[in-house]
């Protein structure tokens, strides 16, 4: 996945600066602005892989060009790095509300310049594109994975799950423990899976109440099956005991209508690649968008295979 | 007097890592390691210790996971951790032979207890036993606590009991100016266990004062009584306990309904008998 070549941006009308970093990371491609206002409009429209900025600027401030560049939030997952002198650090240096991701010190210590430069980097990309709440993949990994998959032609049961009675779940006990939900939901996917030894398994999240797991042919429905029964017996704890009791939420619509909805359950639609069928991950969503119509008509928690090849 | 509260209570929520049973260990280990052992196994062998049983609720609803104060069950716990949690937790516990001793007996009566308000649990009909009988597991939890934190006050506890022939309960308060059910209010709140769970565990004493969820009080109240009658372990003294007769209102049980729990447990404490923590 990386890039051939790394565009890395410094800020610094130090000239000792610059070739020490060069020295230290001569594959990148390094772009040097000796003036800070003058890199703000390239930073804004062609942000770099990386960005480092000195202390130390002719004309405004380090920590202000970054608070500047940070406080776009298109911006927050490109990594920065603050170069500081000794006579910086003291105790009224406080680098996190600059949300700088790290720093170094001048002069380079070149081994470890390239430590942290590398870490710097590799953490961005960890975090990039992870769900901010369940800390799953999320979906330029998702698709990556299922695309390799069946580029290399390699046999897989891709599925997806989504809850059913969300919604109203979340309007009634509001956004933060929906997201408890949503956790939990996570967990039970990734530790459901892992319960299998030794099986080679994906889990991602879509977003919201979608996710996506992958696993070998021919565990899938045993993981369904698992997977729901410990879902169904888990859920009902995130409920007010009332509605547990009860075992449903009511709640009135704008039309004044008085509804009850059932408690939570989930659905799962399986996709299934053999002998290298699909060869585009948009035949695999589009297929199991159709079958997950079919397990939502069933009321509960429910699983439907896609069969068609398997007759 | 406040003082001292404050300075014990200081020093019993110090516990970092709470000590647990070395045979329970090894077969949760062993379990863990197993590819072909289910979550359900796993569970059923820590439900036999209370110190793993807490640590492992404990950690389900610290803030970290985002589901605070909602798991109460091990097997549920089970699922969300996964195993590599739980292994995670067993390497890290301390292993203190000592305690092993000590609290022999409180171990026994501790399992008494929890498959005491099982049953219970069951013959009132109420859903998830298994909730009720890690409240039963957790009910004296204060009381190994306050052993591994505060020695020298279980020194002075132990001869109380002995030379004034009060119970645990009484001697304990005695001496500390509150009880184990004081301690398990603090370890609820600290570890953030369920509101259900917490009930049982402080109000196990008391059950008219749960004011929340009686349910469980009551049960875990029952259940240390028919631990006691049937002389499971030891609890820290040879007292039967007082039996508040206000549980058979809340359970919607007669005396009648307790003799088929009582039968059930006289053969489930039968093979208890057989089991030893410390055996190899």
């Amino acid at each position: 996945m990386m890039k051939a070549e790394k565009h890395f941006f410094l800020i610094s009308a130090n000239a000792g600066l610059y070739q020490g970093f060069k020295d230290v990371y001569p594959e990148a491609q390094w772009t040097v602005f000796e003036r800070g206002r003058g890199a703000i409009e390239l930073i804004f429209n062609n942000p770099p892989d990386l960005l480092i900025v000195d202390s130390r600027l002719p004309d405004l401030g380090g920590t202000e060009l970054i608070r500047i560049f940070k406080s776009e939030n298109v911006y927050r997952q490109v990594p920065v790095i603050i170069c500081l002198d000794r006579e910086d650090i003291g105790p009224d240096l406080n680098l996190t509300e600059v949300e700088v991701d790290d720093f170094v010190m001048k002069p380079l210590d070149p081994d470890l310049t390239r430590i942290r430069l590398d870490l710097v980097m590799a953490r961005a990309s960890w975090e990039l594109d992870a769900s901010p709440l369940t800390k799953l993949p999320g979906n330029t990994s998702i698709i990556h994975k299922i695309q390799d998959m069946m580029d290399r032609k390699n046999d897989f049961a891709l599925a997806y799950a989504d809850l059913d009675n969300f919604k109203s779940y979340n309007d009634k006990y509001g956004f933060s423990r929906g997201d408890e939900v949503l956790m939990m939901t996570a967990r039970i996917i990734v530790n459901t899976i892992r319960a299998f030894a030794g099986i080679e398994s994906f889990v991602g999240h879509i977003g919201g109440d979608d996710f996506v797991f992958m696993v070998p042919p021919d565990q899938a429905e045993n993981v369904c099956q698992i997977l729901i029964r410990n879902f169904d017996g888990i859920v009902p704890n995130f409920y007010d005991q009332e509605d547990r009791d009860q075992g449903y939420i009511r709640s009135t619509d704008r039309q004044g209508n008085i509804l009850d909805f059932p408690m939570m359950s989930i659905s799962v639609a399986v996709v299934f690649n053999i002998d290298g069928e699909l060869t585009h991950y948009g035949q695999a969503s589009e297929i199991a968008m159709n079958l997950k119509k079919l397990a939502k008509q069933k009321s509960g928690s429910a699983y439907v295979l896609d069969r068609r090849k398997t007759a | 007097m406040e003082d001292l509260y404050t300075q014990n209570k200081d020093r019993i929520l110090s516990v970092r890592d709470l000590p647990t049973l070395p045979s329970v260990l090894d077969q949760v280990t062993e379990l863990v390691q197993d590819p072909s052992s289910s979550t359900d196994q796993v569970a059923k062998v820590i439900s036999q210790d209370q110190v793993l049983s807490a640590k492992v609720l404990k950690m389900v609803n610290s803030p970290i996971y985002g589901f605070p104060r909602r798991i109460s069950t091990i097997q549920h716990a089970l699922v969300l951790l996964g195993f590599n949690v739980v292994r995670g937790l067993i390497i890290s516990t301390s292993v203190f032979d000592i305690m092993a001793k000590s609290m022999m007996g409180l171990w026994e009566h501790s399992l008494g207890c929890a498959m005491a308000c099982a049953g219970i649990a069951r013959q009132a009909g109420f859903k998830d036993p298994e909730e009720y009988s890690v409240a039963g597991l957790l009910h004296d939890l204060g009381k190994v606590v306050s052993a591994v934190q505060l020695p020298e006050v279980k020194d002075e506890v132990d001869a109380a009991v002995r030379e004034k022939d009060l119970s645990y309960y009484q001697a304990e308060k005695e001496v500390m100016g509150f009880s184990h059910d004081r301690i398990n209010a603090w370890l609820s709140d600290h570890w953030n266990l369920p509101l259900r769970l917490r009930e049982g565990l402080v109000w196990h004493h008391r059950p008219k004062s749960a004011q929340h969820y009686p349910d469980v009080a009551c049960v875990v109240h029952l259940g240390d009584f028919m631990a006691r009658v049937f002389q499971v372990g030891s609890s820290g003294d040879d007292q039967i306990s007082y039996l508040d007769g206000h549980i058979f209102k809340v359970l919607k049980l007669k005396q009648s309904n307790l003799e088929k729990v009582m039968d059930e447990l006289d053969r489930e404490f039968a093979e208890l008998s057989g089991f030893r923590p410390d055996q190899d």
